[in-house]
């Protein structure tokens, strides 16, 4: 669906996007994570044909942005960061429009756009004036914008920023449903958003590519795998150099220690740890509160890929 | 998921933009101000043209209300395009498959149209005319020849200069700064070396509308409208070519 080869944008010295190479040919959900001022929206802004790239290819749904703009722009819905509404416009008398220059056949847009006010949840909302809407309703009218061609792919540039926690769920559903049958790009700096909603992560640090997988294989990638959260009464000092010495852990650290004065550890190997952990545990004669196995949280894989790339 | 994208048409993208500019125009409250302004400008220029010379035609009006639109017109083409790259909008129409000469094209004729409202209200005048004297027929058509072409060569560098600027304002007082040459080299003839007063008058808009409010069309007011028009549409269409590289 989207196979970019050294994709650059400079804006006279300043390289904003600078040799980002994308392969995504799947349907589902992608994000684009990155600190503020990374690239995501330039390189948003290249794919959907709005800002020729000063170098590099790009094709979107089969087709060359550069070469055959109107082609990739027929088959990409786009939300920018900011909804794109005429507040002087009523919700309805705008989809109208953009149904038009969308070049939806006369007879199928009013169908169209009432078929995607449902979608999106804006029915009652027709007849109101854009500019007046809230926060949380622009947001659906500029979703709704970007579906009424129905198109194969889907490029939504922070779709959930300023939103309500309600408003959050209902757009969060919507963008998982409509990736059933299409790929969704979409651009956020909320990690939660990520591992909820993605189902790989493209990382972008200054311009460039800083990881691409799903959370666990960059979790893997940086070293920052599964471990496990050891909580417990009684271990003394050398407890550290006992839990150690089991074949089945590779790296122990103690973490600070719970608000019940609990000692905590960090532990991490391969094979039966938790067993092998607990196991020791008893012969030790320790009271074990929890032995939890915990996953790398995105946090750490950003904040290590990101901190690679300085 | 649909397979058959589609794609409009140069001719239906046009009129959609120029219906939707058209809408937002009469919506806000600018397109009312505009015409009010006007007209009740011309209204004065009217009555005092009369008063002063007595004479059944449009001629004293038309000089006059020309440079009223010089400096009302680019308060209807400043937000062309400096408000649709504020509002965030530009995204969304140059993101659609809009042909982008179907874009200039519609936002012109949106401004155009708005024009001819106005002229059609100030059918009053030449009403008025007839009604107490007997005016040249042929001239009164020919004077509105004359103000429609005025109207699509101003509208046409207002969107020129809308398209260079980010804010408003300065597209405004941008637009009025280009063309007030046009109505100053008329005024000029007597200030500048005599060889150059041809070139002045070749130049000066309100030259180019003596002939029309005489009954005259001349195929040099018609190249002078037509050039004026196509050399600032194909400006627009440069500047935003150009303004997607920086």
């Amino acid at each position: 669906m989207i196979e970019a080869r050294g994709l650059t944008k400079r804006y006279g010295r300043f390289t904003a996007v600078d040799g980002v190479d994308l392969d995504i040919a799947e349907r589902g959900i992608v994000g684009f994570l990155g600190p503020n001022g990374a690239g995501k929206t330039t390189t948003m802004r290249m794919l959907t044909g709005y800002l020729p790239m000063t170098d590099g290819t790009a094709k979107v749904a089969g087709f060359d942005v550069f070469d055959q703009p109107q082609q990739v722009k027929a088959r990409v819905g786009y939300l920018p960061e900011t909804p794109p509404l005429y507040p002087e416009l009523t919700v309805g008398e705008y989809l109208a429009f953009v149904a038009e220059i969308r070049g939806l056949a006369k007879k199928d847009r009013l169908r169209r756009v009432g078929d995607v006010m449902d979608q999106v949840g804006l029915k009652e909302m027709e007849k109101r004036v854009t500019g007046a809407l809230s926060k949380g309703y622009r947001q659906r009218v500029g979703l709704a914008q970007a579906l009424l061609h129905d198109p194969p792919v889907l490029i939504l540039d922070e779709p959930t920023s300023g939103l309500d926690p309600a408003q959050l769920v209902g757009i969060r559903r919507l963008v998982q449903e409509l990736a059933e049958d299409r790929l969704v790009v979409l651009s956020t700096h909320i990690l939660q958003e990520v591992e909820l909603l993605c189902d790989r992560v493209i990382l972008i640090n200054r311009g460039k590519l800083a990881g691409d997988g799903t959370v666990e294989s960059l979790a893997a990638e940086v070293g920052a795998g599964a471990w496990v959260e050891l909580v417990a009464d009684g271990p003394a000092e050398d407890a550290t150099a006992k839990l150690a010495g089991l074949d089945a852990v590779e790296s122990v650290r103690s973490l600070e220690p719970s608000s019940s004065g609990a000692a905590r550890f960090r532990l991490e190997g391969g094979g039966d740890l938790p067993a092998a952990v607990a196991a020791l545990a008893a012969t030790e004669g320790w009271r074990v509160h929890a032995l939890v196995p915990r996953k790398a949280s995105l946090e750490e894989v950003f904040l290590s890929l990101v901190e690679v790339e300085r | 998921m649909s397979t058959a994208a589609s794609v409009p048409g140069f001719v239906p993208a046009t009129l959609s933009i120029a219906r939707k500019e058209l809408r937002v125009l009469f919506l806000s409250p600018l397109a009312w101000v505009f015409l009010g302004a006007v007209l009740l400008l011309g209204g004065i220029f009217f009555h005092l043209g009369l008063a002063v010379s007595g004479e059944a035609s449009m001629r004293p009006v038309l000089g006059n209300l020309a440079i009223v639109l010089l400096f009302c017109l680019p308060l209807v083409t400043m937000r062309q395009f400096a408000e649709e790259t504020r509002i965030g909008t530009l995204e969304l129409l140059m993101t659609a498959p809009v042909p982008l000469g179907a874009l200039i094209l519609g936002k012109w004729l949106a401004t155009l149209a708005l024009c001819c409202v106005l002229l059609a209200l100030t059918a009053i005048y030449p009403a008025i005319l007839w009604l107490y004297g007997d005016p040249d027929p042929g001239a009164l058509v020919t004077s509105y020849l004359g103000m429609i072409g005025l109207c699509a060569a101003f509208s046409a560098a207002g969107l020129f200069v809308s398209s260079l600027a980010r804010d408003q304002m300065v597209a405004g007082v941008g637009t009025v700064l280009l063309l007030l040459p046009f109505w100053l080299a008329d005024a000029g003839r007597d200030l500048l070396p005599e060889w150059f007063a041809p070139v002045l008058s070749r130049v000066s808009v309100i030259e180019h509308l003596r002939g029309p409010a005489r009954g005259v069309i001349d195929s040099a007011d018609v190249v002078y409208f037509l050039g004026f028009v196509v050399l600032f549409l194909f400006l627009t269409w440069r500047s935003l070519e150009s303004r997607r590289w920086r």
